[in-house]
């Protein structure tokens, strides 16, 4: 059988990485030079850059899923779903013990994504 | 406040300063004396709406001599919240009449052929409003007591004026609990929001459960904190952003100023008021000069409203950056941000909680 010829498949350059070297390129090379008001609006881009990397890699929706599992008929809720019945007092403390402690773990997925930062001031290890 | 942009690398803008005549002859009409605009600057920190520093002569009349004036035009879309310039002016003179420092309200035009859209000017008070700037300036901690006195001082006076001075009827009465009516303003504005959310609804719920009676209702300045004040130096000049004032409990203000998620990173307990100044420097003068009686746990509350309010506005805030322009990306980002106030809210809640379990 002759040997194939086909050139070895380049690795595929991921959205995450593609991501990374932006947010790196940017703080590196163009940062540093620029006036402070520009410096604001780049920090914001440099940060829309890493939550958007994060959103790829961090980004996880068990503790919204126990929730909403527990509230629901299987695949049935919704975020807003949820968010309109507590507002109208069909879901509460009392209907579902230790809401809010489950509402703060939601949070806290979603701040792994959105500013680590954040959840590293209030004392949080991650 | 100061940061001058150049108008022709931004979008379009509602006045055109090349064109000053109608806007001189209104004003000349108005103030009854010739009013002659000598300069335009566009400045930043106008995120919906324009501030524009007027150099202006005036011959005759009461406003004769030459002043440096703020104009500030009427947002494309206000918030649900916010109040217009229309009701904003009428607050600024009454605050200004009771002895509030404020940059003084000089006249309102509702006149939308003027310059193309509503307006209001005020006397241009220079200085430092950047919160972030004041919370790292490096002499914070020589002044920081004192500048939280002053602020609990000037409170102080803002909760002096009540609806029974029959100045302000431009501002509704709360016919129930005013942490009730806020609340309930809260979930109105999110009637159109992008994103309906658990946790807020969950905070928004306990608010409305556990709103306290309010034995007197004055007037609020609503968005009392760092970044809302002016600093000559390092004293205050102007108590700035009155967009959002109404009748309501005085201790929401003190909330606001010292909840967490408005001290900017400075959270050692000497800087709790604003990211600024010890609590009992504040609490202290703000007492002092007649403010209302503080006792923790109420505050405990109102760090929790100005916790979940901040969130529903960072979601509307987030929402427009649809519409466009140079702060899409500022808006976007903010409107991100809602979860770091809802710990704060659920954090707060449970605390709360355990100390009336406990007691």
């Amino acid at each position: 059988m002759a040997k194939s010829t086909k050139p070895p498949k380049a690795k595929k350059l991921s959205a995450e990485t593609l991501i990374a070297l932006a947010a790196e390129t940017l703080k590196a090379e163009i940062v540093p030079g620029l006036s402070p008001e520009k410096r604001y609006a780049a920090a914001m881009i440099a940060n829309a850059l890493d939550i958007a990397r994060r959103e790829i890699t961090t980004a996880d929706d068990a503790a919204l899923w126990a929730i909403l599992d527990t509230a629901y008929d299987d695949g049935d809720g919704t975020p807003a779903q949820l968010a309109t019945d507590i507002r109208v007092g069909k879901i509460t403390e009392a209907t579902h013990p230790g809401l809010g402690a489950k509402l703060r773990t939601v949070l806290i997925a979603e701040l792994k994504v959105r500013n680590p930062r954040f959840l590293r001031s209030r004392g949080l290890k991650i | 406040m100061t940061d001058t942009l150049d108008p022709k690398q931004v979008r379009q803008r509602t006045f055109d300063p090349s064109k000053t005549g109608g806007l001189n002859a209104w004003l000349s009409q108005t103030l009854g004396g010739a009013v002659t605009i000598t300069a335009a600057a566009l400045l930043g920190g106008g995120a919906v709406q324009e501030n524009w520093r007027l150099d202006v002569t005036v011959d005759g009349g009461p406003h004769t001599g030459a002043h440096a004036w703020l104009m500030r035009t009427d947002a494309a879309q206000r918030l649900a919240l916010s109040l217009d310039r229309e009701a904003e002016f009428a607050v600024l003179v009454a605050a200004h009449a009771a002895g509030v420092l404020v940059a003084a309200p000089i006249v309102r035009c509702v006149d939308a052929s003027v310059i193309g859209r509503p307006f209001l000017i005020q006397a241009f008070v220079a200085g430092q409003a950047q919160a972030r700037q004041i919370v790292r300036h490096p002499e914070l901690a020589n002044f920081g007591d004192r500048l939280a006195g002053v602020l609990g001082q000037a409170l102080a006076k803002i909760h002096a004026v009540t609806p029974m001075d029959g100045r302000l009827s431009v501002l509704p009465i709360p016919m129930q609990s005013p942490a009730k009516v806020l609340v309930a303003g809260l979930k109105a504005a999110l009637a159109d929001a992008s994103q309906h959310r658990p946790a807020l609804e969950y905070s928004l719920a306990w608010l409305d459960t556990h709103a306290p009676a309010t034995p007197r209702i004055t007037l609020v300045h609503g968005d009392y904190r760092t970044g809302n004040y002016m600093l000559d130096g390092t004293k205050l000049a102007a108590i700035l952003d009155w967009e959002f004032a109404h009748w309501g409990d005085p201790l929401e203000d003190i909330g606001w100023l010292c909840a967490r998620c408005w001290r900017f990173g400075n959270d050692e307990q000497s800087q709790e008021a604003g990211g600024i100044g010890s609590r009992r420097a504040f609490y202290e003068a703000y007492q002092k000069a007649g403010g209302e009686k503080i006792n923790e746990q109420s505050i405990a509350y109102w760090e929790v409203m100005a916790a979940a309010k901040w969130a529903v506005i960072a979601i509307l805030q987030g929402d427009r950056y649809l519409s466009g322009g140079e702060t899409a990306i500022e808006l976007a980002l903010t409107g991100l941000m809602a979860p770091e106030m809802e710990f704060d809210a659920l954090d707060g809640i449970a605390a709360i909680d355990a100390a009336r379990a406990k007691s």
